[in-house]
């Protein structure tokens, strides 16, 4: 049984599961009087879990025999991800009640997804890393073909099931392998296994298991070659998952990338007998990152279905993230270390990304639009839409005065710090190249004339959380002191 | 008898079920193939466990077996939901998504 | 003798894997895979992992197996035509190729096989009890995923009842 102290620190996750339970037991006890109870029921938990983890800020910890680490940067992820938790569930209370009658079950899915994530953002042990992040991939996989009669919604699980299947057999297959090189599960284990020895072969070892659970990360985090899900599941998913999916898989893949990264291979440096090592992963890294921006970008140029469009983008910004992946150095004080800018810059896309996404449902919940073309005149029928749409593509792209900016320029300076200046270079082209197809949906919106004029109502819960993600975008790039406070407290503990 | 020969099976295994999910279309023989290769890894596993002396591996396994039935239970669902509505379980006829 | 006991195994687990992966009829590739999932038992007993190959048969070929013959039944899908390959599926031959890679290079490397030496000889595991042994494992150090484990099948069988269930609650 563990001691209070343990289960103070892992409160945030005991809450959602707690919560998570609650709704399913509610909707069935309650079932018709329970249903606009019932995401309520979900917005407290996330509010709690988001209290706890203010309330154990600044712990470090390691617990449950080093397989679960209470860090900043998990608890930068938890409190990430309780927001996250609150908005969507605001936006998908108005856009499930026309479409299933089985809302409790997805309630206390989502509230469980939520948990994965944390879970992911804490691990430190592989088999921990497993573990959440297939919590996290079923209740994802369930989510996305939660509207059982339609068939896009089925298409896109089916597709985006049998491509996570596989990649995560191959991550597996990979954690065996340092498993057997090492010995060890946990990752500081490991990385004391791979400092002790020189072997040559060991390190080919290490490279090649290290590669294969990139393989189950670039997944998640939707890289190329590991992208084509992507598209089909945002298209066909429940858009409020389609949100999700942009965003939770992707922060925990990168949670779950560094943390590998950082501890159980210091600064991607491998076993090696000398002379110096050579540093393969960041150069194969490097190569992905950029084929990710550049297919994303170009892609997304031809789309004309504004989810399918999100998603090349979010394939890109998933390229323009791996930058700071490559470049993470924690040496010396710099600002530029690359976490930070990926931290920056995952926080800053989340809240921009959901933003635009909570866009689309509010124009797809009252008039069924999701094609481009169709979004003509847009600012004549809800000029709030159309004006934040503005702002969140604005921060997408990374132009001041957006916090999308600061993210890109912490992620650009650290490539730029470390000697990636093509890198960085190949990043600034990719972002000049999205800034096109942004506002083809902007000149679309603003100066198309519209087919149907009448006024588009949006419903309140979706404007209460447009705007407050919108604050969020505007508030940090004003002031982005917390924001980079936030980042450097994180850096100081992962250990 | 040594650990090579249970690593070697085990790649072997892995190999044949990754092609399988690469040959075939249908999503339940291909489902097969991902059983497969997650029978493969928890065989380097368990002769990981044994060669080590220690028992992360097994229990490793244990887990990995438990999610591995959530797993069919969940893609085997999937499937069905996708029979009712569309009466075709061929991937190349899932194609209402372009991509 | 364990030799020989392996090889029989080893050779039993790669033709049947080969059936799964090459027969038409998705019945037929069922039945293979429990020849697999056998087969693998017996080669846990070999490793000392009795429990381990309990859990094998009662998890894959009962109930893992079991539902994938119901789903074939239900479904009746019919004779598999022809193979050929996705247009997302090629990027991934690239992926296994590498695992593949991996193996070889393993079995150079067996002069650094296995790393360490822990606490678990057979010896100390048939003393003890393998069933005990990990038992006390999966309740102490690895307390935090046996309990995730349990949510995680929970939300699968929560999940699985609403995509899977014959009519939509109105």
């Amino acid at each position: 049984m563990p001691d209070a102290q343990t289960l103070t620190l892992i409160s945030p996750e005991l809450l959602l599961s707690i919560f998570g339970l609650l709704i399913l037991l509610v909707d069935v006890i309650w079932r018709e009087k329970s249903q606009s109870a019932l995401p309520w029921l979900a917005i407290l938990g996330f509010a709690l879990a988001l209290a706890a983890t203010l309330y154990i800020w600044g712990s470090n910890i390691s617990l449950f025999a080093g397989m679960y680490m209470v860090d900043m940067f998990s608890l930068f992820f938890k409190v990430v991800a309780s927001l996250a938790g609150i908005l969507i569930t605001l936006v998908s209370i108005d856009y499930l009640r026309q479409r299933t009658p089985y809302r409790g079950e997805f309630f206390a899915i989502f509230t469980f997804s939520i948990l994965a994530m944390m879970l992911v953002a804490s691990s430190a042990s592989l088999l921990m890393i497993y573990l959440s992040i297939e919590f996290l991939s079923y209740t994802s996989y369930l989510l996305t073909g939660f509207l059982r009669e339609d068939k896009k919604s089925n298409e896109a699980a089916i597709k985006y099931f049998l491509y996570g299947a596989v990649t995560s057999a191959v991550m597996l297959y990979g954690l065996s392998l340092l498993y057997g090189v090492t010995g060890s599960l946990n990752l500081t284990d490991i990385a004391a296994a791979f400092s002790a020895t020189v072997d040559s072969t060991v390190r080919m070892i290490a490279l090649v298991s290290t590669m294969l659970v990139l393989a189950g990360l670039g997944f998640k985090i939707s890289l190329v070659p590991f992208h084509q899900w992507a598209p089909d599941a945002y298209e066909g998913a429940p858009t409020p998952v389609t949100a999700f999916l942009s965003v939770g898989p992707k922060a925990v893949g990168f949670a779950a990338l560094l943390r590998v990264a950082l501890t159980a291979l210091p600064q991607w440096v491998l076993p090696a007998p000398p002379p110096a090592p050579v540093k393969e992963i960041p150069l194969v890294l490097a190569v992905v990152s950029i084929i990710t921006m550049t297919l994303g970008n170009l892609i997304a140029l031809r789309q004309t279905n504004v989810k399918r469009l999100l998603a090349y983008s979010s394939i890109a910004q998933a390229g323009y993230m791996l930058i700071g992946v490559v470049a993470v150095n924690l040496t010396g004080n710099s600002p530029f270390s690359g976490l930070n800018g990926i931290l920056i810059y995952l926080f800053a896309y989340l809240f921009t990304n959901l933003g635009a996404f909570i866009c689309v449902i509010a124009i797809e919940n009252a008039t069924g639009i999701v094609e481009i073309p169709e979004y003509a005149g847009l600012v004549k029928r809800a000029p709030l839409v159309a004006a934040l749409f503005v702002i969140f593509f604005l921060s997408l792209a990374g132009i001041p005065p957006t916090v999308g900016f600061i993210g890109k320029f912490f992620v650009f300076g650290a490539a730029l710090r470390e000697g990636w200046l093509y890198l960085a270079a190949i990043g600034v082209i990719n972002s000049v190249i999205s800034v096109f197809y942004y506002f083809a949906v902007v000149r679309q919106a603003f100066f198309e004339a519209p087919k149907d004029a009448t006024p588009i109502r949006l419903a309140p819960l979706v404007t209460l959380s447009l705007v407050v993600s919108a604050a969020l975008v505007l508030a940090f790039a004003i002031y982005p002191q917390p924001l980079l406070n936030l980042a450097a407290w994180s850096m100081g503990m992962v250990k | 008898m040594t650990v090579n020969h249970f690593v070697i099976l085990s790649a072997l295994l892995f190999g044949i079920g990754a092609l399988g999910v690469l040959v075939r279309r249908n999503p339940l023989i291909m489902f097969m193939g991902i059983e497969l290769m997650l029978n493969a890894v928890n065989l380097a596993f368990v002769a990981f466990s044994r060669f080590l002396q220690s028992l992360d591996g097994q229990v490793f396994v244990f887990l990995v077996l438990t999610v591995a039935a959530a797993e069919v239970a969940v893609g085997l669902a999937i499937i069905v939901a996708l029979f009712r509505t569309r009466a075709t379980v061929d991937v190349d006829e899932v194609s209402g998504l372009k991509g | 003798m364990d030799l020989i006991v392996f090889y029989l195994f080893a050779t039993l687990a790669v033709i049947a894997a080969l059936g799964v992966v090459a027969l038409r009829n998705p019945v037929h590739a069922a039945l293979c895979l429990a020849v697999v999932f056998i087969s693998l038992a017996a080669l846990y007993v070999l490793l000392s992992a009795p429990f381990v190959a309990a859990a094998q048969v009662m998890i894959y070929a009962g109930a893992i197996l079991i539902l994938f013959v119901f789903v074939i039944m239900l479904l009746s899908p019919g004779v598999d035509q022809g193979a050929g390959a996705l247009k997302w599926q090629r990027p991934l031959a690239a992926v296994f190729g590498l695992a593949l890679a991996v193996e070889l290079i393993l079995v150079l490397a067996s002069a650094v096989l296995p790393a360490a030496r822990g606490q678990y000889t057979p010896e100390r595991l048939a003393q003890i009890g393998d069933v005990q042994a990990i038992g006390a494992l999966l309740f102490t150090d690895f307390l935090l995923p046996f309990e995730i484990t349990s949510l995680l099948l929970l939300v699968a069988m929560v999940g699985v009842i609403v995509l899977a269930k014959k009519r939509v609650r109105s």
